[in-house]
């Protein structure tokens, strides 16, 4: 039958109609194994995902990928389809709205409670920093607060990853059209030099804010070193940890927080069943997790 | 709320009916609301439906956007078959008190204000459905009328309505705060008035009542828990009161959520974030549906950006 041979033909688009119910059970496998979740409205973006990942293993329905993904050895191909879906996801000022509530909310809070000592000093932590888009934002957002919000106050940002490569281009700080598509030219101009064909390099200034390292998040002695960090941020990095690997560091997270301190993760991404000591908040357009501190447990919200 | 202004809010509520732009069939649609689900007539709701041709048009719009399926449905009864008895009811509620609102009194953005309502409806049914409550439709229904008092205030109290929203926008509160400051009550004093002159359930009465009092929620009943927890979602999600607000909640914390977690065990297992994710996920086409509903202008401008693109 033509309609078959169509369907077989070489470099044919594979079923990609998020209605199939195949695409609900990925979804609800990938949300398993990695926390991260779509809902029915944005399930056509996971299609999309098992789409690429379809044409190479020449896959023709989602039912068939479905099955692929539960074998038993298929752990691999659950990377796979993980390192697709985060691809893109790294570009500065990616989420805006979790600066927001660091400006309104998080900062204004935790200023109040260490104003009271005398070290005038926050922490950052960006845990899996994979090529630094995001301690590279964060830097330029304290530092545009420095006359603001954060006057007589200084801050360090800790950045690390496990990878090498990663490491090395974040500390470069060469960045293209893509990772820069959110920064106004104002920043570009402040934060950044023109480094020839089209990309910019984060200039002394901004790079002199981050401390770079190489944290394996899994290394329990390295973990129980970081300590009264205010913020962590930890995107999409624990989405590639089974559950107990996974539990293991966000307790570490937990300890390595200042009373009143937060975590954000992935915007898609949840702690569901991973935690319950940290206290789910939410604020416009995004959510953290804070450890509350001693007078906060019992607080409502308003 | 001091008795004079009580007392002078009730007087004025009582006359709202007379309102030359109330249409004819919200009088025997408040009767058909105050019945129990299963007693509502079908042929009285299509009968209600078909009287007026631009509310018929708007239901047939509702019944083919995309939050409630984007099935084709060319007739009333077609679309109450698709919508089931209550929604038609609650929507044809919408439509008529949005018709009865003269056009210059609408101190807050009628497409701001349904968009918040029809979203608190949208996911106080869904939270409804999440953790067993009974009657997933009465919570829709209750969430869809728990702001009407910003109506009433809109009418009664244009321009002082007006200053509180203003104020309200311009130091990022929460737009009780400032009712409370300026008019010396709520929206939550005249909807339940309001809710209370048109007869409705006590329990929906209440919703409208307590829905931002924290004192009152652990006697005020599941619904007004409901829709006390669904209205701050919606104003964390870009569905809120059309200006920023600086909002940090611990739902779990809160005096609503705990309240329905003694008596409702399935929200002991609630997946929030997980909820949350699903509520952003439908946010696109409430906003959609609610634009089609009741802004036929920015509808067609958005159709105009999309046949330029």
């Amino acid at each position: 039958m033509p309609v078959e041979i169509a369907k077989v033909k070489v470099g044919s688009v594979p079923e990609s109609n998020p209605a199939d119910p195949a695409y609900l059970k990925i979804r609800d496998l990938i949300y398993k194994v990695s926390g991260i979740y779509y809902s029915a409205e944005k399930l056509y973006l996971l299609a999309a995902r098992c789409a690429r990942r379809m044409t190479v293993l020449n896959l023709a329905t989602p039912a068939e990928y479905l099955e692929r993904l539960l074998l038993r050895t298929s752990d691999a191909e659950q990377r796979l389809l993980l390192n697709e879906i985060t691809i893109g996801e790294t570009y500065m000022f990616r989420h805006p709205a979790q600066l927001d509530a660091l400006r309104e909310v998080i900062l204004p809070q935790i200023l109040q409670v260490k104003g009271s000592t005398a070290l005038r000093r926050l922490r950052f932590w960006c845990a899996g920093c994979s090529t630094g888009e995001e301690p590279h934002t964060l830097a330029m957002f304290l530092l545009e607060q420095r006359d603001k919000l954060l006057t007589g106050w200084t801050f360090d940002i800790l950045a690390t990853d496990l990878n090498d490569n990663s490491l090395e281009m974040a500390r470069t700080g060469v960045y293209g059209e893509y990772a820069l598509r959110n920064t106004s030219h104002v920043l570009r101009r402040k934060y950044f030099k023109d480094v020839g064909e089209k990309k910019l390099q984060a200039n002394e200034l901004l790079k002199s804010q981050i401390r770079f390292d190489r944290i394996n998040l899994s290394d329990d002695s390295k973990m129980l070193f970081q300590k009264g960090i205010d913020v962590i941020f930890c995107c999409n990095v624990l989405i590639y940890f089974d559950l107990v690997s996974k539990r293991r560091v966000v307790q570490h997270f937990y300890a390595n927080l200042m009373p009143g301190g937060y975590l954000f993760m992935g915007h898609a991404e949840s702690l569901f069943q991973v935690n319950e000591t940290f206290r789910l908040i939410h604020f416009p357009g995004t959510t953290a997790y804070l450890k509350p501190a001693v007078s906060q447990a019992a607080g409502g919200a308003k | 709320m001091n008795d004079k202004i009580q007392s002078q809010l009730h007087d004025r509520i009582a006359n709202l009916d007379s309102l030359p732009t109330a249409p004819t069939i919200l009088t025997p649609l408040l009767e058909i609301l105050r019945l129990p689900s299963e007693k509502i007539p079908f042929e009285k709701v299509i009968e209600l439906v078909s009287l007026d041709g631009a509310i018929a048009a708007q239901c047939l719009r509702m019944a083919n956007s995309p939050l409630f399926g984007s099935r084709y449905i060319e007739t009333a009864r077609s679309a109450i078959m698709a919508l089931g008895l209550e929604r038609v009811c609650s929507l044809l509620f919408s439509l008529c008190v949005n018709r009865s609102m003269p056009r210059d009194k609408w101190v807050i953005d009628p497409i701001t204000f349904w968009r918040h309502s029809l979203g608190c409806a949208v996911v106080t049914q869904n939270m409804a459905k999440a953790v067993n409550y009974p009657e997933p439709e009465k919570a829709y229904l209750a969430g869809l009328l728990h702001d009407l008092g910003m109506l009433v205030n809109c009418i009664l109290y244009t321009d002082d309505f007006r200053e509180c929203l203003r104020q309200a926008a311009e130091q990022h509160l929460p737009i009780h705060i400032l009712e409370e400051q300026i008019l010396g009550f709520t929206h939550c004093d005249s909807g339940q008035i309001l809710c209370a002159h048109w007869g409705f359930p006590k329990d929906l009465i209440d919703a409208a009542r307590c829905h931002h009092d924290v004192a009152l929620l652990p006697t005020a009943g599941p619904l007004a828990c409901l829709v006390h927890l669904s209205d701050l979602l919606c104003r964390v999600r870009y569905l809120g009161y059309g200006y920023d607000e600086i909002l940090a909640l611990d739902l779990g914390s809160d005096v609503a959520w705990q309240t329905l977690f003694s008596s409702y065990p399935a929200f002991k297992s609630m997946d929030l974030a997980r909820f949350t994710l699903d509520i952003e996920g439908a946010m696109d086409q409430i906003v959609a549906t609610v634009d089609s509903i009741f802004g036929n202008k920015v509808v067609e401008n958005k159709k105009a950006a999309a046949a330029t693109t």
